[in-house]
């Protein structure tokens, strides 16, 4: 019964949002709302039990893409106006077109998807029964992994893809990014010092215990890519890091090491295991660990450096 | 019903009324800082009252030191944000003459 009355206040509350988030006039609340429409979206997939994707919904759907759109959001607005300036908005014919075509689109789907015929045997079943040959002990990791390997090593590539597609059409660095570079020398809020002193090395240990955990519970290398990337925003908000016009070696080779890891030991497993992206019998687990770790890192710094809008950060502490 | 649940349900309808009475005064004060006031009560007694009142129904002591944790964290992040909050709010309104922050 409480149940029940919960779930409806999740819809009802998920319908209202997403409503307003595209009629709103002003695009600043728009933003805002759609990051509480991320909070809401986490309580909804924990609600379904899936607690790897709450956690990624909240870290990366609500927090990064929040951050994201914010930074947007003052690049888009006019240069030479201070503050609240709201930015063109897009002409309503427009507007009216693209809500024409994705509505046809999400009707098509909802048509197709209603038209199937609930199969048999599901992949999800067959997963969980196979699990113990994947290697790690959580279903979801041996998903990603080991059975669907190819879909993750896409996903990360369609990542790096974006960044250097964001560098390609980037506007000059003083527009894009947060905003002015505060100076960590002088003028800082007295608390500011202290959070990070806290919150940083609290950050890289979470990081940390959810790359790791991805082997037997919810986490790995998505969420714990998040956390890192937080961190960073973190930081070039508080101008710690620094955005810089070059990549460093150190950061190319995050930003590919995990690509190049990931593919390497996938076409090996052609010739060691069985198939392209099969892990050698008894070393699944060690192999899946260092290639998360990769991951880990190629998930954090595009974000990281999307978010800054710049090619490369650099250090400067106090 | 024992002594522990009842005083669980009693510090978690605290903190329910906490949270709404926060709520209420987010929505309906003026100004940033009368926002602000309402605002942290809720977060901080609010969230503090639930998580008492979970940590009663805790199965193991583990299970209560991480809704501490998890109340402690939510402090820092609350008195930050409202530091800076109120911080930049009274810069808009040319206080900056007041001292350093």
């Amino acid at each position: 019964m409480i149940d029940r009355a919960f779930d409806l206040l999740l819809i009802g509350g998920m319908l209202g949002l997403a409503v307003q988030v595209v009629a709103s006039r002003a695009l600043f609340r728009s933003v805002v709302l759609f990051i509480a429409l991320g909070l809401l979206m986490a309580v909804v997939w924990a609600r379904l039990a899936a607690p790897d994707l709450a956690l990624a919904e909240a870290a990366i759907g609500a927090g990064l893409t929040g951050a994201l759109l914010l930074a947007a959001y003052r690049a888009l607005q006019p240069a030479g106006e201070a503050g609240d300036a709201e930015p063109a908005a897009l002409p309503r014919r427009w507007a009216l077109v693209a809500a024409v075509l994705s509505g046809a689109l999400v009707a098509a789907i909802g048509w197709a998807v209603l038209g199937l015929e609930p199969p048999a045997a599901s992949a999800g079943r067959e997963a969980l029964a196979r699990l113990g040959e994947s290697g790690v002990k959580s279903p979801i990791t041996a998903v990603l992994l080991s059975f669907r390997a190819v879909d993750t090593l896409a996903e990360v590539v369609v990542l790096f893809a974006a960044f250097l597609g964001a560098r390609v059409v980037a506007e000059p660095l003083g527009r894009a990014g947060p905003g002015p570079r505060p100076d960590p020398a002088g003028g800082e809020p007295v608390l500011m010092p202290l959070l990070l002193r806290v919150t940083v090395p609290m950050g890289v240990l979470v990081a940390g215990y959810l790359l790791w955990s991805g082997g037997h519970q919810p986490g790995g290398a998505f969420q714990a890519g998040a956390v890192l990337a937080a961190l960073g925003v973190l930081l070039r908000l508080t101008g710690r890091l620094q955005p810089v016009a070059e990549t460093s070696p150190a950061e190319r080779l995050a930003l590919v090491g995990g690509i190049v890891l990931f593919s390497a030991i996938g076409l090996a497993g052609a010739g060691m295991a069985s198939a392209v992206l099969a892990y050698p019998e008894g070393w699944a687990y060690t192999l899946i660990l260092l290639i998360e770790t990769g991951l880990t890192l190629a998930i954090a710094l595009p974000l990281t450096l999307l978010f800054s809008g710049s090619a490369g950060l650099r250090w400067r502490g106090r | 019903m024992t002594v522990a649940e009842w005083l669980s349900v009693g510090a978690l309808a605290l903190g329910a009324a906490f949270f709404f009475t926060g709520t209420v005064g987010l929505l309906r004060f003026p100004g940033t800082f009368a926002r602000l006031h309402a605002l942290t009560k809720a977060d901080n007694l609010g969230l503090g009252c639930v998580a008492l009142g979970l940590a009663l129904q805790a199965d193991s002591a583990w299970v209560a030191a991480k809704l501490a944790l998890v109340w402690g964290v939510a402090l820092v992040a609350a008195t930050v944000s409202a530091h800076l909050i109120a911080r930049y709010t009274l810069r808009e309104r040319g206080g900056t003459g007041r001292a350093p922050p």
